[in-house]
């Protein structure tokens, strides 16, 4: 599966912490110059992952490369061409976030002067402030101009939109996708399915340590549903909502989902019955997501 | 007044719950001291002789006064007790008191706790109220408990009652003091500081009040004098204790005027915009920057140190031939006063180093913290490999220790040669230089702790503790040589005999050379932030 131009490669990954099997035997690759978005709810194991790949915990089993190195062994080579944004920002108290931006850049090899200046003006960034005077989303505004102002050809970002505004949201996408512009390959956690949306170009969804789904936009897109919600003239029959699943009937009030391609075949059913209202919902990422989970955990739970 | 203490009272349950298990180790720690004493007391020393020995002993090495205090009777189990417990008791109630009110005031603010509980019907003061009526029964408690206990072990009720109940009125008057500097500071860390810098000034003035026999208003203008003065076996006074109530009070009616004023979260002296830019590049300056403050908290706290104990020195040989037990030991010319202000001047450093020691480990227990607060992290996800960012620490937790050794040290042989009690400035230098690699290998042990075994990290005062325990208290128990010499600070040599014999060192050296190849090895092999 993987190619020489995989910037992370990991097969059967596997780490536990004490009985708590954290990664149960993860697959991921991440191709040069993408943004690869790397979903799932919280506690599926994207954090471990992801330390595992900074080299920050050490795996049980499986094999992962980082940059074609080892992301245990080579920690400095590698660590000079990646940036990282936590999930959680912890600042240091005493330290402004100017001070610790400087400190983590030069630690990582030097910033860019330019771009740290210009981050911090598009950021709306005060950083004259003290660590603990920040709020949640300026700490994740620090981490994350501290990592884009470096030249890196790797940007490993944990759920970094947490806490931001939607105002910062919108730059944050726009400096991400100037990033990828310049060659940077990003891999993006997140539980936010708008965000990956709109700027990744794979997705890999993980649950309880592994990845249950991985694909482009277009190809997950393909395995949704789509979403009819409608109100009736009168209620209809059993033959009528046959082709749906998912079906809640209120009434005349009718909810169901439909695969994609036979949306023509749903309308006709249903257009006997009468339209008061219709609402025919794309489909989403959202609902590829529940369904995904809604399932398997029933699957478990039987 | 009511309205304004509402939810006091569940708050204060909750804080039972959660922080009162917090206490166990305090009220464990305070009770096994007297305890211990009158247990061991009798099986060790059984003959009058042994009781007079003891008696000399301890009389004729003033050093230990600056810890303990003045003696009384030592020939009897509770003169015993009341000496050796009294003062270190109410220091360790005291540390267990002011905890308790940060970790329930000032940390839950740190933590945003506090705001979770203040947007809830609870009024303004509440939190604050439940923090110091939790440090205040805790305190009770301990003094309880120890005192039955170390009465059913064998002292006599009354003495070992009133010694346990100073323990619970120095950790009370504390309690007043952590209520007040936890409005002062703005975090946690600082208010924990402060709390525990004046407990170690009253503390260290007592003991130098009474060993140099200072006139005593000096005794009564500090509180923990009061505790001393109640004087356990001796005299049994009550009455002091009345005056510990009434300073608590006092200093609670303080910290919530002081409360009533401040805004929430911040501390009384507010937050100046810092640099936009960072002077900070490297891990070594970043761990001086994390410890920056405390590192010259300490090193004032050594220079303080030196003169109280310099100048303790200049007066040893007054002390000692005012001792009627010395004086028969050098008519009958087993010693001579030089030899014992040399001693005297060895026991000394290692109490300096003993001391010295702490924020060495404190700076090993700091990267933990900073690991778990997850700002380890970010720096070891840049281009530094972690022996690097470790080495950063370690140097430093060596360094504090070691110029805070040289400064007091330097001090003490200054003051000491001045006062022609046979100790030249050199050869105090040279035996403060020699106390070093003893402090080391204690701090090598948190350094091993912390790299490979983070998890338990309370052990990281393991060393600390052992050379306390066996350093100072080891003699008094007549314990045989092989034990002693675990402490490292047994094997420094006497530098001013006239074969100096440094193969001591030499085996303490090669313990700190294996901890740290233990915490390099462990700190590079393990998973962050666990």
């Amino acid at each position: 599966m993987s190619t020489p131009d995989d910037v992370i490669e990991v097969q059967g990954l596997t780490k536990s912490f004490g009985r708590f099997q954290a990664l149960n035997g993860l697959d991921l690759s991440v191709t040069r110059g993408e943004v690869h978005g790397f979903l799932g709810p919280n506690g599926a194991g994207k954090s471990t992952t992801i330390r595992v790949l900074l080299g920050l915990l050490k795996a049980d089993g499986g094999s992962a490369r980082v940059l074609d190195g080892d992301p245990w062994r080579d920690v400095v080579e590698l660590h000079r061409r990646l940036a990282y944004v936590p999930g959680d920002v912890s600042l240091w108290p005493g330290m402004t976030g100017g001070e610790a931006i400087d400190l983590l850049g030069t630690l990582r090899g030097g910033l860019d002067e330019g771009r740290r200046t210009e981050l911090l003006e598009r950021f709306e960034l005060d950083p004259t402030k003290r660590g603990r005077q920040y709020s949640k989303g300026n700490r994740q505004k620090v981490a994350i101009v501290a990592a884009l102002a470096s030249d890196v050809e790797l940007l490993i970002l944990d759920e970094p939109t947490s806490g931001l505004d939607p105002l910062m949201e919108n730059v944050f996408q726009e400096v991400v996708g100037e990033a990828t512009a310049r060659g940077t390959t990003v891999l993006l956690s997140s539980h936010i399915l708008a965000e990956l949306e709109s700027l990744a170009d794979r997705l890999s969804i993980i649950r309880d340590g592994r990845i249950v789904q991985s694909g482009t936009l277009v190809e997950l897109r393909g395995k949704t549903r789509t979403t009819i919600h409608a109100v009736l003239d009168r209620a209809p029959d059993q033959a009528a909502v046959a082709l749906f699943s998912d079906v809640h009937l209120d009434g005349s009030k009718f909810a169901g989902t439909v695969d994609s391609n036979r949306i023509r075949e749903a309308m006709d059913s249903l257009s006997p019955f009468g339209f008061v209202s219709l609402t025919v919902a794309p489909p989403s990422l959202e609902s590829l997501f529940l369904k995904l989970y809604g399932d398997e955990q029933g699957g478990t739970a039987a | 007044m009511s309205t304004a203490l509402v939810g006091t009272a569940p708050l204060l349950r909750t804080n039972v719950r959660y922080d009162g298990r917090l206490y166990a180790p305090w009220i464990v720690l305070a009770t096994a001291l007297p305890a211990s004493s009158v247990i061991v007391y009798p099986w060790v020393f059984s003959t009058e002789q042994d009781r007079l020995g003891l008696s000399a002993a301890i009389n004729s090495n003033p050093a230990l006064g600056l810890i303990f205090g003045p003696a009384g009777d030592l020939t009897t189990v509770d003169g015993f007790n009341a000496w050796r417990s009294l003062a270190l008791g109410g220091f360790l109630a005291a540390l267990g008191a002011i905890f308790a009110v940060t970790r329930a005031t000032r940390a839950q603010e740190d933590s945003g706790q506090a705001e979770l509980l203040a947007s809830g019907v609870l009024g303004r003061p509440s939190r604050l109220m439940a923090g110091v009526a939790l440090a205040l029964i805790g305190s009770l408690i301990l003094g309880l408990v120890a005192g039955v206990v170390t009465s059913l072990c064998g002292g006599a009720w009354d003495a070992s009652m009133l010694l346990c109940l100073t323990f619970t009125g120095t950790a009370w008057m504390l309690t007043g003091v952590a209520a007040v500097t936890a409005q002062i500071a703005s975090d946690s860390r600082t208010a924990n500081s402060l709390a525990v810098g004046a407990l170690g000034v009253m503390f260290l003035l007592r003991g130098f009040c009474y060993s140099i026999q200072a006139p005593s208003w000096t005794i009564w203008i500090n509180p923990l004098g009061w505790m001393q003065e109640t004087k356990p076996a001796g005299t049994n006074t009550w009455w002091p204790l009345l005056l510990a109530v009434a300073l608590t009070a006092v200093l609670v009616v303080v910290a919530f005027r002081l409360q009533s004023t401040r805004d929430f979260g911040q501390g009384s002296i507010a937050q100046r915009p810092g640099p936009a830019r960072g002077k900070v590049r490297g891990t070594d300056r970043l761990a001086l920057r994390l410890n920056r403050g405390p590192a010259i908290t300490w090193l004032i706290a050594f220079v303080a140190l030196g003169f109280v104990f310099g100048y303790f020195a200049t007066s040893v040989t007054d002390i000692l031939s005012s001792n009627s037990s010395v004086q028969q030991v050098l008519a009958s010319g087993a010693t001579t006063p030089e030899a014992l202000a040399g001693a005297f001047v060895v026991t000394i450093l290692s109490l300096v180093g003993i001391l010295a020691s702490i924020p060495g480990v404190q700076v090993m227990l700091k990267v933990r913290t900073e690991e778990m607060e997850d700002r380890v992290e970010p720096v070891i996800a840049t281009a530094t490999s972690r022996p690097r960012f470790y080495a950063s620490n370690v140097l430093l937790a060596f360094a504090i220790p070691t110029v805070a050794v040289l400064i007091a040290g330097a001090l003490i042989a200054a003051l000491a040669s001045s006062a022609n009690i046979g100790v030249s400035f050199g050869q105090g230098l040279i035996q403060a230089t020699a106390t070093a690699p003893a402090v080391w290998t204690v701090v090598a042990i948190s350094v091993a702790v912390i790299g490979a075994r983070p998890a338990v990290s309370l052990a990281a005062w393991f060393g600390v503790l052992l050379s306390f325990v066996l350093t100072l208290l080891g003699p008094t128990f007549g314990l045989p040589e092989w034990i002693l010499g675990i402490s490292p600070f047994w094997h420094i040599p006497n530098t001013s005999a006239t074969t100096v014999d440094l193969t001591g060192l030499l085996w303490v050296s090669l313990f700190t050379v294996a901890f740290l190849a233990i915490g390099f090895a462990g700190f590079r092999r393990r998973d962050l932030a666990r």
